[in-house]
């Protein structure tokens, strides 16, 4: 029987032509329970998820004009997890399958490698293998909900669709940003460090009504702000650069998409320092008028159309895949990360089916760095608790200490948990 | 327990801050903090093309060697096995040998190549007696190679005024069109003035094109928003 395959999805195009020997965009998902975790049950779970999530077991190879993606026969293999979250994927991983299962003490965590999903399809699935999971440890009924799908039905259609392509506008919207500011440290390879800011929700979601915005524009004004500062203290008034925090947006709230693949579009609200200093309240109310304004269905559909319109093109569709990766290299590097200085991605307040709560205590998203820049921060909140995951590969940890001190100094207490040694 | 700095709540048991790296002392608490990650470390990448490129050194080997002893046995001597042993040795030294550096230097290799290149050029008239070599194919061969290198070095360490560079190569490769006739036209007696006008008038007025949209900022401003990628 020939092996199953699909094509990328649009914007997971991009990721294998610009990934590196050195870089790779993936993240991680991971779920923390309240007893140890037990490998092979958990083997038994990711096996018996398979033909529920065809669109996650699968390993990228290369056509003669795209990648794509086929699916694999046996399940990943559940491992230890390493000293640091999101380690290299290598090429030969990549060929091998494109999602990682890992469990250490307490935790399970699932990294994926970016063209496979989002973070709201990494975390349906990390819930669905978490409830497997549960399911097979306590003989638990989950019933499926809140993000965890059943496991026994088939895929439908719209889960495996690229809503890109069914979404995108009749007009393209090209927008001209300037590029942002770069952050800097010194690079340590081969290892990734992650600062995990453990904070109660309640007082995050009071300090940011407070601001009278919601809890992302909050924590990514907060970050503005701290680069802010930071390039205050370096750069002359005339060399400051723009300062943007990226905010993907989650296109399924906006089009009712089911997708279990990439359907996010990032934004990059921010300010120009040379115009003057900001407050915090000032911050928040500029990004959230600038969100408010772009995250609109019918702006986005030009954002898609701007993305989708390239690989719709007959003649670049006829370019050999090598021709097609320096093209995306070139566009990726000049456009794609330029225009933010930093991530904040936030998956919101995740909820669980009642029968599984008591045996989760905490769900977490962790964004891996991007090609250039060398930090990055992603948020998750389930319970009571929020987890603001800062990550990094330069040594210094200037940007998360004044983040966080900032947020302490604006009443939001922080707990620091960290991966160094 | 609280770091004094950051104000930020600590693990129980670290023994500095993670983001300040201020010590903790806390007589309570002895016990070393509780491990959020193992110790183990993932396999480093390791480098897939040693062996490939062991490999295509020794096919490489294999075809010269096979080539002479075929060249010797038939003909008593070096005939055209001299120029696949030569070609082979060119391509290998330009595009292969490098790639068993980390970070081969450009400024290094590149000159390497034009000088194998000329070498090759050189066997090939001293074997059939040519009399070209001086006059025609080592100038020629100098001059594109000293083009390559003047323009990758500018452009690997000049910072910003990538178009005044262009447009400065681009008269100057236009002007050594016309010197590759001049040679052309002093060792095989060719017109002078046939071809050679055409690249130079092409390539010095896109050359000037670009080192006036450089001195002119709206112009340069307008050409941006029109071509931008």
């Amino acid at each position: 029987m020939s092996k199953q395959w699909m094509r990328l999805d649009n914007a997971a195009l991009i990721f294998p032509a610009v990934r590196s020997k050195r870089w790779v965009n993936v993240f991680r998902v991971s779920c923390t329970l309240t007893e140890p975790v037990d490998p092979n049950l958990l083997q038994q779970a990711v096996t018996q998820l398979m033909p529920r999530f065809p669109s996650m077991y699968v390993r990228l190879r290369r056509g003669l004009f795209w990648h794509y993606l086929e699916e694999i026969t046996a399940p990943p293999t559940v491992r230890e997890d390493y000293a640091y979250p999101l380690a290299h994927m290598q090429e030969r991983e990549l060929r091998t399958c494109c999602l990682r299962v890992l469990y250490f003490q307490n935790r399970l965590a699932v990294e994926f490698f970016h063209s496979l999903t989002d973070g709201t399809g990494g975390m349906i699935y990390l819930k669905t293998l978490t409830a497997r999971y549960l399911s097979l440890r306590y003989g638990l009924e989950i019933p499926p909900g809140d993000g965890v799908l059943d496991w026994q039905e088939p895929p439908c259609r719209e889960e495996l669709e690229d809503s890109f392509l069914r979404h995108s506008g009749k007009f393209v919207l090209y927008d001209r940003e300037p590029d942002a500011l770069r952050l800097r440290g010194t690079y340590e390879p081969d290892f990734l460090h992650l600062t995990t800011g453990v904070i109660p929700t309640d007082s995050l979601v009071r300090a940011a009504h407070d601001h009278r915005t919601t809890v992302t524009v909050f924590l990514a004004a907060v970050m503005e702000l701290s680069i802010l500062e930071l390039q205050q203290e370096h750069v002359p008034l005339a060399q400051r650069k723009p300062v943007k925090v990226t905010v993907p947006v989650n296109l399924r709230r906006l089009y009712g998409s089911k997708t279990l693949r990439n359907f996010v579009l990032t934004l990059n609200p921010g300010v120009d320092p040379r115009m003057g200093d900001f407050t915090l309240q000032e911050l928040c109310d500029v990004m959230s008028c600038q969100l408010k304004a772009e995250a609109t269905p019918q702006n986005m559909s030009g954002r898609i159309a701007a993305n989708v319109t390239p690989q719709l093109n007959p003649v670049l569709r006829a370019a050999p895949l090598f021709v097609k990766n320096i093209a995306m290299r070139l566009v990726y590097s000049r456009r794609g990360e330029s225009k933010g200085c930093i991530n904040m991605s936030n998956l919101g307040l995740q909820r669980l089916p009642g029968a599984m709560a008591p045996y989760v205590s905490r769900l977490e998203f962790v964004v891996g760095v991007q090609r250039s820049y060398p930090n990055n921060c992603s948020v998750a909140s389930y319970g009571r608790t929020t987890c603001v995951n800062m990550i990094r590969n330069i040594r210094e940890p200037v940007l998360e200490q004044r983040f966080f001190s900032k947020l302490v100094e604006l009443g939001v207490p922080v707990q620091i948990e960290s991966n160094e040694k | 327990m609280y770091c004094v700095k950051c104000g930020v709540r600590l693990t129980e048991g670290v023994a500095r801050c993670p983001l300040c790296h201020t010590p903790v002392w806390n007589p309570v608490c002895t016990e070393p903090p509780a491990q959020t990650f193992p110790d183990r470390y993932p396999m480093p990448p390791k480098s897939s093309r040693y062996p490939f490129l062991a490999f295509f050194t020794v096919v490489c080997m294999a075809v010269c060697l096979s080539a002479l002893i075929f060249c010797l046995k038939t003909y008593n001597a070096v005939s055209w096995s001299g120029y696949v042993m030569l070609g082979i040795a060119v391509v290998y030294f330009s595009f292969f040998f490098p790639s068993w550096f980390d970070k081969p230097h450009p400024l290094v290799f590149l000159p390497l190549f034009f000088a194998l290149t000329c070498g090759y050029l050189l066997y090939i008239c001293l074997y059939n007696g040519g009399r070209w070599f001086l006059s025609f194919a080592f100038p020629v061969v100098m001059l594109v190679g000293l083009l390559c290198v003047v323009s990758v070095a500018l452009f690997r360490y000049v910072k910003g005024g990538k178009l005044y560079i262009t447009g400065g190569l681009l008269i100057a490769i236009g002007g050594s069109t016309m010197l590759i006739e001049m040679f052309e036209h002093i060792t095989f007696g060719t017109k002078m003035f046939t071809w050679s006008l055409y690249t130079v008038s092409f390539f010095s007025l896109f050359g000037l094109f670009l080192l006036l949209a450089a001195l002119i900022r709206p112009m340069r401003e307008y050409l941006e928003r029109k071509l931008f990628l």
